[in-house]
C-alpha cells in the first residue's frame, strides 16, 4: 500500500514538472526575427523623432544607416549558423524532461536491484508481541530464587550452582560477574563436561580479554557436543562474534560432519528392547556396516574415529588401533584421542609383555602431548627397560609413582618393578 | 564570474565528498580528542572514600612508586559493565593496583553495583559532583588513566578499555615496558 502511494506521489511530481516543460517551448520566432523586430522599432522611433524635429536630419540619417548596417549583419550571422542553433534548441527542449524522468527511473531501477518488494511488513505492534520481554525478566528472578533455595539445602549442588552463575550473568545484562564466575567454577569441579558451565566460562574469558582461550574452550565444547545439540547454532555464532571482535582467524570446524548416518531414535529404541546378547550382536553388525562403508569412503576422518571408538567398546582393540591409525593419517589426532589410541594398543598386550614399536610410537606422541600421562609413563618405561635403557625406565616410573595417589592399587607392583630395575 | 557561482555548490559537494571519503578510509578516529593530562603529573586528588571505614583518596594514593590504574566509573554506565571483567582480571591475575572513582554516582548505587559484579579496586573514591573529573579532563565515564610510579600520567583511555588495550598497552605498562 505504501509503495503504491509513493509511486503515485512520484508520478504526480514528475507530471507536474513535465507538463509546463513540454508546453512552455522556446518561442517559435528565432533569434533573427527578434533582432529584426527591435531594429524596426528603432527605425520607427527615429522617424518619429525626425518628424517632431527633436533630431537634426543629418544625425537621423547617420543613425538610420547604422541601424540598417546592423540589420544586414544580423541577417548574415543567421545565414551562416542555422544548424548549431537548431541543435542547441533540441538539447534545451529535451534535457529538462529527460532529467525529471531519469531520477525516478533510476530510483525504481535501484529498488528493483537491491530492494525486496516481496518482504512482508513488520509493524511495530506485532514485533512487540514476539518478544516476551517482561516474562524473561521474571524468569531471571525465578531462576535465581530457585537456585538459591536449592543451594541453601545443598551448597554443593552443581546444577544449582550452574543455574546461579547463569542467573547472575543474565541479571548483569550478560556480563559474567565475579560471583557468577565463582559459582560456575565450583560447579565445573563436579560437572567438567556441562555445556552450560563451559559456555559461560568461555564467555567470561572473552569478556576478560582472553578471546583466544574463550574460543579454544568453545571449540572444544563444539567438538564434544552431539551434532544435533540445541545450543550449537548459538555457540557457533558466539565463536564467530568473539573471533571477529578479537581479529582471530578461526579455522573451519575441526570435526567435519561425518557422512555416515547416526542411529535414528527408532533404532535406538529398538536396541533398548533387545537382550544383552542380541544387543551385542546388533552393535557388531552395525559396526561392521560402518567399517564396510568406510572402506568405500576412506576420507571420512570422523567416521574412522567413531569406528575406532566402537571397536574399543566391543573389546576389539587391534581393529580399534587400526581405525585410529587411519584417522591419524588423514589429520593428526589430538591428546585425548592419542590416549584412547594408546590404550587400544596396550590392552592387546599380555601381562608383562613389551609394547610393539607401533604402540611405542603412539605412546611417545602421547607423552609429548601430556608429559604426566600415566599410561605413557608406565609403558614407555617398560619399553625402555626392555631396550636395556634402565635409567630412562626408572626415571619414568619414579615420576609416575610420585603422581599416583597414596592408595592406588598399582603402587605395589610399580615399586617392585622399580626395585627389580635397581632403583 | 556568474558561471563560477553556478559551479560553487558542485565544488562544495565535491569537497565534502572528498573529506568524507578520506575520513572513512584514512583510519582517522573522529572520537579521539586527545588528552592534556598525558605526560604530566596526575591532577589533584582529594576525595572521600567510597567504601565506609576507609581512608580518603589523596595524591599520596597515586605516588606509591608502583604503576597505578585509575578508573572513573558509574553504576549507571553500561560500557563500565563491559570493561569490568577486564579490571577484575587485572586485579586477580596480574596483581594490578587499581583505583576506582565513582563519578556522579550515589554512594549506595555504586557500592551495590560493585557488590553485584565484584570489586577489583584497591582504593575507591566518590566524586559525586564531578569536580575531580573536571580536573582530570574527564569527558564522561568510563575513562581510565595509567599512572607510573612517579605519579606521571602515561596513558588516558576515553571509553571502555578493550582486550586490545589490555594486551598492547596496559599489560606492557604494568611490566614496565611502556614509558
Amino acid at each position: 500500500m505504501l509503495e503504491f502511494l509513493l509511486a503515485l506521489l512520484t508520478t504526480a511530481t514528475v507530471a507536474a514538472l513535465l507538463w509546463p516543460l513540454m508546453r512552455m517551448r522556446l518561442p517559435a520566432r528565432d533569434r533573427l526575427s527578434g533582432e529584426l523586430a527591435i531594429y524596426r522599432d528603432q527605425l520607427a522611433e527615429l522617424e518619429r523623432e525626425r518628424a517632431a524635429g527633436t533630431l537634426p536630419t543629418a544625425e537621423a540619417a547617420a543613425a538610420r544607416t547604422e541601424i540598417e548596417r546592423r540589420m544586414l549583419a544580423a541577417g548574415d550571422a543567421a545565414a551562416t549558423s542555422p544548424k548549431t542553433a537548431r541543435a542547441s534548441d533540441a538539447v534545451q527542449k529535451w534535457l529538462p524532461p529527460a532529467l525529471s524522468l531519469f531520477v525516478p527511473l533510476l530510483a525504481l531501477g535501484l529498488y528493483l536491484q537491491v530492494g525486496r518488494p516481496g518482504l512482508p511488513a513488520a509493524p511495530f505492534a506485532e514485533r512487540g508481541a514476539e518478544q516476551p520481554a517482561p516474562s524473561r525478566q521474571m524468569d531471571i528472578a525465578g531462576l535465581l530464587a530457585e537456585a538459591r533455595a536449592r543451594l541453601a539445602q545443598d551448597p554443593n549442588d552443581a546444577d544449582a550452582l550452574a543455574a546461579l552463575g547463569e542467573g547472575l550473568t543474565l541479571e548483569a545484562g550478560g556480563t559474567v560477574t565475579q560471583p557468577a564466575l565463582e559459582a560456575l567454577q565450583r560447579a565445573l569441579k563436579t560437572r567438567p563436561d556441562d555445556a552450560r558451565i563451559l559456555y559461560y566460562l568461555g564467555l567470561h574469558e572473552a569478556q576478560s580479554g582472553e578471546s583466544k582461550a574463550a574460543i579454544a574452550r568453545w571449540r572444544d565444547l563444539e567438538a564434544k557436543s552431539p551434532t544435533d545439540a540445541p545450543w550449537l547454532p548459538m555457540l557457533r555464532a558466539e565463536i564467530a562474534r568473539v573471533s571477529k571482535a578479537a581479529g582471530i582467524e578461526v579455522p573451519p570446524t575441526q570435526t567435519p560432519q561425518s557422512t555416515t548416518p547416526q542411529p535414528s531414535r527408532e533404532q535406538q529404541e529398538a536396541m533398548a528392547q533387545l537382550t544383552p546378547e542380541q544387543r551385542q550382536q546388533a552393535i557388531r553388525t552395525m559396526v561392521e556396516g560402518l567399517a564396510a562403508r568406510l572402506a568405500d569412503a576412506p576420507q571420512d576422518r570422523a567416521g574412522w574415529l567413531r569406528l575406532a571408538n566402537a571397536w574399543k567398546v566391543l573389546g576389539e582393540n587391534a581393529n580399534a588401533a587400526d581405525a585410529y591409525a587411519r584417522a591419524d593419517t588423514l589429520a593428526p589426532v589430538d591428546a585425548p584421542i592419542l590416549a584412547d589410541w594408546a590404550e587400544a594398543h596396550v590392552r592387546q598386550l599380555a601381562p608383562g609383555a613389551v609394547p610393539s614399536p607401533q604402540a611405542v610410537a603412539v605412546l611417545e606422541r602421547l607423552e609429548k602431548a601430556e608429559p604426566r600421562n600415566a599410561l605413557a609413563l608406565f609403558y614407555l618405561g617398560v619399553a625402555a627397560e626392555a631396550a636395556g635403557n634402565k635409567p630412562a625406565a626408572l626415571q619414568r616410573w619414579k615420576t609416575l609413582l610420585a603422581l599416583l595417589p597414596a592408595d592406588a592399587p598399582i603402587r605395589g607392583m610399580l615399586e617392585e618393578r622399580i626395585k627389580a630395575a635397581g632403583g | 564570474m556568474r558561471r563560477l557561482l553556478f559551479i560553487l555548490p558542485l565544488l562544495t559537494l565535491a569537497l565534502m565528498a572528498g573529506f568524507f571519503a578520506w575520513s572513512l578510509t584514512s583510519g582517522r578516529d573522529p572520537a579521539s580528542i586527545g588528552s592534556v593530562v598525558v605526560g604530566r603529573p596526575a591532577p589533584k586528588l582529594d576525595l572521600p572514600a567510597l567504601r565506609p571505614g576507609e581512608p580518603p583518596l589523596t595524591d599520596e594514593s597515586l605516588r606509591t612508586g608502583k604503576p597505578v590504574i585509575v578508573n572513573f566509573f558509574a553504576s549507571w554506565c553500561t560500557p563500565c559493565l563491559a570493561e569490568h571483567p577486564l579490571f577484575t582480571r587485572l586485579r586477580e591475575r596480574e596483581g594490578a593496583t587499581i583505583v576506582g572513582i565513582a563519578w556522579k554516582n550515589k554512594r549506595d548505587d555504586a557500592t551495590a553495583w560493585l557488590k553485584k559484579l565484584g570489586d577489583p579496586f584497591k582504593l575507591a573514591g566518590l566524586d559525586l559532583d564531578g569536580k575531580t573529573g573536571l580536573d582530570w579532563g574527564l569527558s564522561g565515564v568510563p575513562e581510565t588513566y595509567l599512572i607510573d610510579g612517579a605519579g606521571i600520567v602515561r596513558r588516558h583511555y576515553r571509553g571502555p578499555i578493550t582486550e586490545r588495550d589490555l594486551n598492547e598497552t596496559i599489560l606492557p605498562f604494568l611490566k614496565g615496558a611502556v614509558k
